[in-house]
């Protein structure tokens, strides 16, 4: 089977909208040879890889050959640096510019190796945007939750995806997590016992209080504290889930439905790397207050 | 009086990065194995550089779910806290109990709903 890439990949709606169309073309494929097209495919934002990664990953554990073809240089170029092109035939590449964060599979159960991931990627650089102390911890923090979500309520058996990308000139930082579990609509009617659609589900886990962890460890506050970041920085949270979409950005929540279903959660996360917000509370660090 | 017995979570977690929550199980267990005996614990933070929500909900927002308010407050202290990281434990406190009142009346409606069909 062959399947065409559109002209573009950006971490948007209609990224999420095409690489989503590529899998329900596939999805049910088994032992066959699935040829992606990308000749047309101009620009491709390299934090997307982790979605476009877990969608191959899938095709793949149906046994399925996939081969990407006639990708243009440039877009080779930029997915041979972060590694996302050696697991498809191609060699790694040096990351001159140093502005890459690499492609990378994880299991649930690899908390260690995705934190030492991450700390090595984040080691301050000349290439890096100058950040400062503050930002850079809640950064780091931030992807830290959106894997620990990842890791406490996906179930997935097939792995976490990430991927990120550094804009130095333009002060932005791009990073993506992808699982292939069961997706926040089925978490969320599971826990409410009822039907809910999946734009709405990612609105109730989205919002205070809510949470479908039950048991004995407490949950609730890793999405609310990711939207709180957001607003501070002035970056953009992204999501999508099943068939539904929810975007963050500007203090302001939008939802909407994807014409086809992702396979999982993706959570996008866009750091405004200029930010100078202290990022300390000093009116609620008192230790002695805590409990 | 008995001292505090010490816990240090960058000993428990073997790292600067406490994001698991299978770590924060970890500091979890030790507090509740001291409280249960009646001991006060100083929880200390130093060298620990990064924490989650996942961490904390684990190592110390379900301590909720098994003592008192009033129980953590005296057996538990925490010391070498950065002011941002006591910040996000103090959030993560005020939901852990929150998430247990509401767990504790989601319980007894749950009870009720079921003692209503057994009734029928």
């Amino acid at each position: 089977m062959r399947l065409v890439l559109p002209q573009q990949i950006r971490h948007d709606y209609a990224g999420f909208e095409a690489l989503t169309q590529l899998h329900a073309r596939a999805k049910d494929l088994f032992l066959e040879e699935i040829e992606i097209d990308m000749g047309t495919t101009v620009w491709f934002d390299a934090d997307m890889c982790a979605v476009f990664g877990a969608i191959l990953y899938r095709l793949g554990d149906n046994l399925n050959t996939v081969n990407l073809v006639n990708i243009p240089s440039g877009v080779e170029s930029l997915l041979s640096k972060n590694g996302f092109l050696s697991h498809y035939g191609r060699l790694s590449i040096p990351d001159s510019w140093g502005t890459t964060i690499s492609y990378q599979r994880f299991d649930v159960t690899d908390d260690r190796y995705f934190s030492g991931y991450i700390e090595a990627e984040f080691i301050p650089r000349s290439e890096m945007p100058e950040m400062s102390k503050g930002l850079l911890k809640r950064c780091r923090e931030s992807i830290f939750e959106i894997f620990s979500n990842a890791v406490l309520h996906s179930r997935t058996s097939m792995g976490i995806f990430s991927c990120g990308q550094f804009f130095p000139r333009q002060n932005r930082l791009d990073f993506t997590v992808a699982d292939l579990g069961v997706g926040i609509r089925q978490n969320v009617s599971e826990y409410l016992r009822q039907d809910i659609s999946a734009d709405q589900a990612i609105v109730w886990a989205t919002e205070e209080n809510n949470t479908t962890k039950g048991g004995p460890v407490p949950g609730r506050l890793g999405l609310k504290l990711l939207c709180e970041f957001v607003d501070l920085n002035g970056g953009r949270l992204q999501i999508a889930s099943d068939y539904g979409y929810w975007r963050r950005s500007n203090r302001k929540s939008s939802s909407s439905q994807l014409g086809h279903l992702f396979p999982g959660t993706v959570v996008n996360l866009e750091i405004n790397t200029a930010d100078t917000h202290s990022y300390i509370l000093p009116s609620e660090s008192k230790v002695d207050d805590i409990f | 009086m008995q001292k505090d017995t010490k816990v240090s979570v960058y000993e428990v977690v073997g790292s600067p990065l406490c994001v698991a929550s299978d770590d924060g199980q970890k500091v979890h267990d030790r507090l509740a194995v001291a409280f249960g005996r009646d001991r006060r614990v100083a929880l200390s933070f130093l060298n620990v550089s990064t924490m989650t929500s996942a961490f904390l909900n684990a190592a110390i927002g379900q301590l909720y779910g098994t003592f008192t308010e009033d129980q953590v407050r005296s057996m538990l202290k925490v010391e070498d806290i950065e002011p941002q990281d006591a910040a996000l434990l103090k959030r993560v406190v005020e939901t852990a109990k929150l998430y247990f009142q509401d767990r504790h009346r989601f319980d007894q409606a749950v009870r009720e709903v079921l003692e209503d069909d057994d009734d029928d």
